[in-house]
């Protein structure tokens, strides 16, 4: 009697103005259903949505909390729906007024993608721009990188001393930039290896960057003119479990020797197993990663430490080919539009924070 | 040997001697080490001791046997607080390889409890005082159905019970009657019960991480997105601390005991690093 | 030109939400790549037999390592193609009440191995830290100090050194050290792009073996 009597007090307030729409910048498939919040919005316990294709029978499609006003439902595409809001409070329900039909359809472009569509063309017409200069000849200055300046020495030391070389190529795959980067430098590293007739150990992490690498190494030696000296056992597959192939390259090196490792790619946990274990055997070790965790490990323990984009300027230093160099100019004029925006953006912040734009208003 | 020589080429072996006998020593002798609450565990602790008696603690076990040492010691020392303020408790996890581990970690408390209780009503009892939910593959299928009914997603519980025929359950439906999730995680559930849970139905989350994803999930606390924060062993040891400290629990504290540990390791650290630049300043000196 | 090809078919579906776009892209992540990893694999495991078959036929060093590997790896190819994944397969993996299927292997072999080459990261960073933190000039004797403040900031024992020392080991970490990262990021960030578009172009070459025009 009471509750009767509570019930016939109290009505629930439904949610009102109910919009529905094609939700936008996507594949289709979706429809964004927003209302006003309920007047009873506090005591509400949740709101239901409610889809119909023909405006009689309508199904619960979903529910979402108190306190919001948004919800986007999965839907076919090119079929009408109709869409109620229900507030819901116990076993009391307030369904809202019936939406204007709406069907959901794919989107051509993401129009939230469009601020980095334009930057994008902008660096990389830069980038463009500096290399279509390099083809005309114009001498490029790259400043000194020690890591890859060493390179040489490090090789000459391994074939005197007749040890084999190392060459780690990190735990990452084919798509990682760090692991192309390194493919690159293997290469360089693979030719003089071939010329001078040093040994070359280079064990891997992933199949698919082995395939890789033992192709960018036969053709390396062939194209020294030994083709003779490669051994088709130095690049080999060990294992895709992290440290059990942090395990591998160590015992590599502790039974190998190597008088020179380098440690140049995609790394994570296992970096300083790997470094600190090449130190203890007392080679010479060039290292680089664009993994800013790994970078302090990496300075610590080795000879030479290409930090980030020292890696990916490698394969354009070792070559000096100029196009190659006219990428690094244009990744240079770049850093320096980033920079400038962020110091106006900062002094622009300042400003705001503190009112000296006042005086001039 | 000269004196630089000795201070600046000290073996390696005698370098993990020395590490290894101030890493195990405490553990051997266990000692626990006091510790100051930063404000982040308080939060937390604050969040969890003020839930309502009508609501309940979601506790998420998301850690591996490789982030054990650090996750399991939160996990103990927050079911220890809930059992004795007697918040009803539910726990879950979203992934497979933590159910063992979460069921040691109920076993555990709730054995400690029995063992001094003298009454049914002071004992934790399963079904009344807290349910184990399981896992429901694959993970947002609990985080969003929750928000409507818990027990539509667990039909069963992890010991294969009717979840509807608990106690427990009658009374807790759905995130309405949750006052505090909290996810122990060394990976991305912490990031995906705010996403989608606070998100859509309000839930408030507070979390237990390791201490490598500290930078990652800081932001969250600063926003108010996390109720509470606990990072690596040092925030377990916090929430003993806490515990112990404010409500008097009694029990084994596994961080704090390993906390002894990790300051002797890196005070090892330290001074070896010391005495390598003095022999180095030394050799600069003579030269 | 494959490069060329499937590079812009990797960038065009970021910026096109359509089916038509997403669907082929799904087809070359999920299938193309996964049938490539696939033969990759076998690849990569037909180099690594090879290479201690070798080994064990001519003796070579440590030729007994090569047994113990082909060994696990054999017996623990069978297992898990043929026992299951919890012992739910054709072969029987089970003596009495002790399992020997693939996950308890996993779990009681791979992970506390695993475990314990990462605990051996604690001594490596202690004779790291000792040969290399040396104060050779200004910018190292400020590394070590910062080094130092954060080691003790994050102990209990920092505090008893001076309240403020937690909260200065804090604000290391959070305002210089993410401003150093930052740096380094946006660079790699810039590097990657430039590098991606060297490869899709064709101007990079040399990764892919014989290098030249």
């Amino acid at each position: 009697m009471i509750s009767v009597l509570v019930a016939g007090i109290f009505t629930l307030a439904p949610p009102t103005n109910v919009v529905v729409s094609d939700t936008p910048d996507d594949g289709g498939g979706a429809i964004t259903i927003e209302w006003q919040l309920s007047a009873d919005d506090a005591q509400l316990q949740r709101y239901e949505i409610y889809r119909s294709e023909d405006g009689l029978k309508y199904d619960k499609v979903g529910f979402i909390g108190r306190g919001r006003n948004a919800y986007e439902d999965e839907t076919q595409d090119r079929t009408p729906y109709i869409y109620k809001v229900a507030a819901i409070m116990d076993t009391m329900r307030a369904l809202s007024e019936p939406s204007t039909p709406v069907m959901s359809s794919a989107q051509w472009l993401d129009r939230n993608k469009i601020n980095i569509i334009i930057t994008v063309l902008l660096l990389g017409g830069m980038i463009l721009y500096f290399i279509y200069r390099a083809r005309r000849g114009r001498e490029l200055y790259v400043r000194k990188i020690s890591g890859l300046q060493a390179i040489d020495d490090a090789i000459g030391r391994a074939t005197e001393m007749g040890k084999p070389i190392l060459y780690c190529p990190g735990i990452g795959y084919i798509e990682d930039i760090a692991t192309i980067a390194s493919l690159s430098i293997l290469g360089e590293v693979a030719k003089k290896c071939g010329q001078y007739d040093t040994k070359l150990i280079n064990p891997h992490f992933d199949p698919i960057v082995y395939t890789v690498a033992r192709e960018i190494v036969k053709e390396a030696y062939t194209d020294v003119g030994r083709p003779d000296a490669y051994d088709p056992d130095s690049v080999y597959f060990v294992t895709d479990s992290q440290f059990a192939y942090a395990a591998a390259v160590d015992g590599i090196m502790l039974r190998e020797r190597p008088a020179t490792n380098f440690l140049v790619g995609w790394f994570r946990a296992e970096s300083l197993i790997l470094a600190e274990t090449g130190a203890s055997t007392g080679a010479i070790q060039i290292a680089g990663t664009d993994q800013v965790s790994q970078l302090p490990f990496f300075v610590t323990a080795c000879d030479y430490t290409l930090i980030g984009e020292e890696l990916y300027a490698a394969s354009a230093y070792i070559s000096r080919e100029p196009l190659l160099l006219g990428a690094i100019k244009g990744e240079d004029y770049g850093k320096i539009i980033i920079v400038g925006i962020l110091v106006a953006a900062s002094i622009l912040g300042l400003l705001t924070k503190v009112p000296i734009l006042q005086l001039f208003r | 040997m000269k004196t630089t020589d000795l201070l600046m080429k000290i073996d390696r072996r005698i370098i993990y001697l020395i590490l290894l006998v101030v890493v195990t020593l405490p553990l051997i002798f266990p000692s626990v080490q006091s510790v100051r609450v930063m404000p982040p565990v308080e939060k937390l602790f604050n969040a969890i001791d003020t839930i309502p008696a009508d609501k309940s603690l979601i506790i998420d076990f998301d850690y591996d046997p490789q982030t054990l040492p650090e996750l399991e010691p939160m996990a103990i020392a927050i079911l220890r607080h809930a059992f004795e303020r007697r918040i009803k408790v539910l726990a879950l996890s979203l992934y497979v390889q933590p159910l063992g581990l979460a069921t040691n970690a109920l076993n555990q408390v709730t054995a400690e409890y029995n063992s001094k209780a003298s009454t049914r009503a002071d004992s934790i009892i399963y079904g009344r005082d807290y349910v184990f939910l399981g896992w429901q593959p694959p993970p947002l299928v609990p985080i969003l159905g929750m928000g409507e009914s818990i027990i539509n997603v667990y039909k069963t519980d992890y010991y294969g019970n009717q979840t509807d025929t608990l106690p427990l359950m009658q009374r807790i439906k759905n995130y309405s009657n949750v006052g505090l999730l909290v996810s122990l995680s060394s990976g991305d559930p912490p990031r995906w019960w705010i996403e989608y849970a606070q998100n859509r139905f309000g839930l408030h989350v507070g979390a237990g991480i390791t201490a490598v994803s500290a930078s990652e999930f800081y932001p969250y606390l600063q926003t108010g997105q996390f109720s509470g924060l606990m990072v690596g062993m040092k925030g377990a040891a916090e929430y003993e601390e806490i515990v112990s400290s404010q409500m008097g629990i009694v029990g084994r504290r596994k961080a704090s005991e390993a906390l002894p540990s990790l300051t002797y390791a890196h005070l090892v650290m330290i001074a070896f690093i010391v005495v390598g630049n003095i022999g180095f300043f030394i050799q600069r000196r003579h030269k | 030109m494959l490069v060329f090809v499937f590079g812009i078919l990797g960038i065009i579906p970021f910026i096109i939400p359509h089916p038509a776009v997403q669907n082929v892209d799904e087809y070359l992540r999920n299938n193309l790549l996964k049938i490539l990893a696939a033969f990759a694999l076998i690849l990569g495991l037909g180099s690594l037999l090879r290479v201690h078959i070798d080994k064990m036929k001519r003796k070579g060093q440590n030729w007994q390592y090569s047994w113990v590997l082909i060994l696990t790896f054999v017996v623990s190819a069978i297992i898990g193609l043929f026992g299951g994944v919890n012992g739910t397969g054709i072969l029987p993996t089970r003596i009495g009440s002790f399992p020997f299927d693939i996950w308890t292997i996993y779990l009681n072999v791979e992970v506390p191995l695993g475990a314990t080459m990462f605990a051996l990261l604690s001594f490596f960073m202690a004779s790291a830290a000792y040969r290399a933190f040396r104060a050779r000039s200004t910018e190292a004797t400020l590394l070590l100090a910062a080094a130092f403040v954060v080691m003790l900031g994050v102990l209990p024992f920092g505090n008893r050194i001076s309240p403020h020392l937690p909260s200065f080991a804090q604000w290391i970490m959070d305002v210089p050290n993410v401003a150093g990262q930052r740096g380094i990021l946006f660079g790699v960030a810039l590097g990657m792009l430039a590098t991606a578009l060297k490869i899709i172009l064709g101007i990079e070459r040399s990764w892919l073996g014989g290098g030249g025009e």
